[in-house]
């Protein structure tokens, strides 16, 4: 038996699916409580605790937006949102409530494996003071905000560096237009949707083989940005 | 707009009957004059006193009061010729000598003016209020009969013939090359109608008839058209109480119009809100399965080789039994499709209702999950569509099932009453509350404290809807024996072995 990753809360009112769901997040090393409504959520996360939370946001007792509204007013423990809705507000509540990142239903174990990784790292990162951060081709040495694609140095005007900075510091997970919009023009700042995008566009030609079909700096629809998540032992 | 001249209500051939009864009031005030020289012939020959003009002002005060101003003035005339010629000396001759007769003369007179203007005056004030409660009634009994009409056609039919009532003559409604006419089966001319196609500015003539398009709001909202009685001309003299008439229906055409553009706004709120209600229902129960099978595909696909074979089994199983619920979700969509359109096949037969029973406890048995059976015989011949029958069951049993506690059994009865053949299923579910038992059949009706469950309140409605195309009915109540819980019973028309 290999000594487990962490403790996972998985959040579910759908036994099919927490059925799905338990053997693989065992078998990837994670231990595994289930709790089948937000009051029971909430309770064991109080009693017990855990390293991470996987979140129905559809509930029978209570909006699943309201149960991460609730763990974040103590708790900074990961939470990635399960999510049949297509409803992209929702999606953008829960991510500005506190949600660490979201899957959407149907998924693929290795998805949301994926996904929850991201979380747990990029919360481990947000505590610590890193110098760098490399994943595939890019590099970025935020001691003296540099940035190498492919060992050569790329030019990026304040703004773009600030965006990519933001990005990278929450690598592999989804980043929200308005997250954006605060680490680049600050936190008060109020504007379209539209300079992120244009934004993005001018530091997808800098660091992008082919801009139009990126694989680093990949969009959410409807939410926001994400980039590659960071090589592992990086 | 021209104004209309403003004139009072009347009626157009009064006129006549008016000149008539002038005539008549002067020979009725003659009448009254040879009265009093009678009952003054009277008095001469019993009194033997000639002073008896009192009794001719008395009659020419009866006739102002009863004739008005100028049969009295007539009166006055007459008695005062007659009573100087009859009964002032020397009798028998006119003549106006003495300071007295002058004095009867102007007393006459003066009584004639008096007392005739006045009652001219009282008679023209009632004549006017009389006109005015005839123009109230009319206005108002089309204004209540407008108002209560909410039918386009209905409003404009009513308008014609409020109009031709109020013109006494005949009246048509234009729009669109349609008519309504007053009376029915009014012929318009040619020329009228070609008139009426280009109408939409002011109100004008064409021949005999009055033209005034119907306007509420700027729009236009057809073209009203009247004449008066055959042998007049267009009487102006109507031309408010019609104009109003023509506003008042316009109004009410405009007010329908509304009604039924805002009826019409509800009904696609009414679509849009089931059609929401029916895409988040489809968006959850196709998904839910298909997250618990791309789950399990998917953790055997990347773990398989990690987990033990009673893992690997279980996520088979669920693999296995979301596929089927997925099916059965598919199935009832699918339905419900045929079902609204109108496009359910119906394969009607006569079938043994006990084997569809028993398929459907079979289907949702599990061990720990008991389905009871109590059939009274193994045939229970009915007439209508296996298949959907199986359906509609499955979907009562399957909400059963969900609605009691995991593991308490669900019960299927069945018997034959009077020629009909009937099932029940009893679950021990907490039940509904009474108010609600016709309504769980309805669209996407959860029952209340039933959201921890999960369901997307089709399966009964699909279920009601298959029984019925089948002329079978569907009901609900709480159980008999007092036990929370609801009995789904359903009736089939049933089927003797002999009409078989």
């Amino acid at each position: 038996m290999q000594p487990s990753l962490g403790q996972i809360l998985l959040v579910d009112d759908e036994p099919q699916l927490v059925r799905a769901l338990t053997p693989a997040l065992g078998a990837a090393g994670y231990e595994v409580s289930v709790a089948a409504s937000g009051q029971a959520a909430l309770e064991h996360l109080a009693g017990e605790g855990c390293d991470a939370v996987i979140l129905d946001l559809g509930l029978p007792d209570m909006d699943g937006k309201t149960v991460i509204a609730r763990i974040r007013e103590w708790s900074e423990a990961p939470i990635v949102v399960l999510s049949a809705r297509d409803i992209e507000q929702e999606k953008i509540a829960a991510l500005d409530l506190g949600a660490d990142d979201f899957v959407n239903k149907p998924f693929a174990v290795g998805e949301l494996l994926a996904r929850l990784r991201a979380a747990m790292r990029g919360r481990e990162r947000r505590f610590s003071a890193r110098a760098r951060f490399k994943a595939g081709d890019l590099e970025i040495n935020f001691a003296d905000r540099r940035v190498f694609l492919q060992g050569d140095e790329v030019r990026l005007t304040p703004r773009e560096y600030d965006l990519l900075r933001a990005l990278a510091r929450y690598a592999g997970r989804v980043v929200t237009h308005r997250q954006l919009m605060a680490a680049v023009w600050g936190p008060s700042a109020h504007m379209d949707a539209q300079f992120v995008r244009v934004l993005v566009g001018q530091v997808r030609q800098k660091i992008e083989e082919e801009p139009s079909a990126p694989r680093i700096l990949l969009t959410e629809p409807g939410l926001g940005y994400r980039l590659v998540a960071e090589d592992d032992g990086g | 707009m021209r104004a209309f001249p403003d004139s009072r209500w009347r009626q157009p051939h009064q006129k006549r009957a008016d000149q008539l009864r002038g005539l008549w009031r002067y020979g009725a005030a003659l009448a009254i004059v040879a009265a009093s020289t009678l009952v003054a012939e009277g008095f001469y020959r019993v009194f033997d006193t000639t002073r008896l003009s009192m009794v001719f002002l008395a009659g020419i005060l009866i006739t102002a009061v009863t004739l008005g101003a100028w049969p009295a003035y007539f009166a006055a005339a007459i008695s005062f010729f007659l009573y100087n010629f009859y009964l002032v000396e020397p009798r028998f001759t006119f003549q106006l000598v003495s300071a007295e007769d002058v004095l009867v003369l102007v007393v006459f007179a003066a009584v004639a003016f008096l007392t005739g203007s006045l009652t001219g005056r009282i008679r023209d004030q009632a004549r006017q209020s009389a006109d005015r409660a005839h123009t109230t009634a009319a206005l108002f009994e089309a204004s209540r009969e407008l108002s209560a009409a909410d039918e386009e056609d209905l409003i404009r039919g009513r308008i014609a013939q409020h109009i031709a009532q109020a013109a006494r003559g005949e009246a048509l409604v234009w729009d669109a090359g349609r008519t309504w006419c007053a009376p029915i089966g009014l012929k318009p001319p040619p020329e009228l109608l070609e008139a009426l196609a280009s109408a939409g500015g002011g109100e004008h003539l064409v021949g005999p008839w009055r033209i005034r398009p119907l306007r509420a709001d700027g729009a236009l909202l057809g073209v009203a058209a009247w004449r008066g009685p055959a042998d007049q001309d267009a009487a102006p003299e109507d031309d408010p109480l019609v104009a109003v008439l023509a506003d008042l229906g316009a109004a009410a055409v405009m007010r329908a119009r509304l009604a039924a553009a805002r009826s019409e706004i509800e009904a696609m709120a009414r679509t849009e809100q089931l059609r929401n209600a029916l895409l988040s229902s489809i968006s959850h129960d196709l998904r839910t399965p298909l997250a618990a099978i791309l789950a399990s595909a998917s953790s055997l696909k990347d773990f398989g080789e990690r987990f033990s074979p009673e893992v690997r089994a279980d996520l088979v199983t669920t693999i296995q039994e979301e596929a089927v619920r997925l099916n059965r979700f598919v199935a009832n969509l699918l339905s419900m499709t045929r079902l609204e359109s109108g496009a359910l096949d119906l394969d009607r037969q006569t079938f043994g209702a006990a084997e569809v029973i028993d398929r459907v406890a079979v289907r949702f048995e599990r061990p720990g999950q008991p389905i009871r059976r109590d059939l009274t015989d193994g045939g229970l011949l009915a007439s209508g569509d296996p298949i959907l029958l199986e359906q509609a069951l499955g979907n009562v049993v399957e909400n059963a099932l969900r609605y009691g506690p995991a593991g308490a059994p669900v019960t299927i009865r069945a018997w034959r009453d009077d020629g009909a053949v009937h099932i029940e299923v009893e679950d021990q579910g907490r039940g509904v509350p009474p108010a609600d038992l016709d309504r769980i059949f309805e669209k996407f009706y959860r029952s209340p404290g039933a959201a921890t469950i999960q369901g997307t309140g089709l399966g009964l409605s699909i279920a009601r809807g298959l029984v019925e195309a089948m002329d079978g009915s569907i009901a609900a109540r709480a159980r008999a024996d007092g036990e929370p819980g609801l009995v789904v019973g359903l009736i089939l028309t049933g089927s003797t072995p002999h009409a078989a």
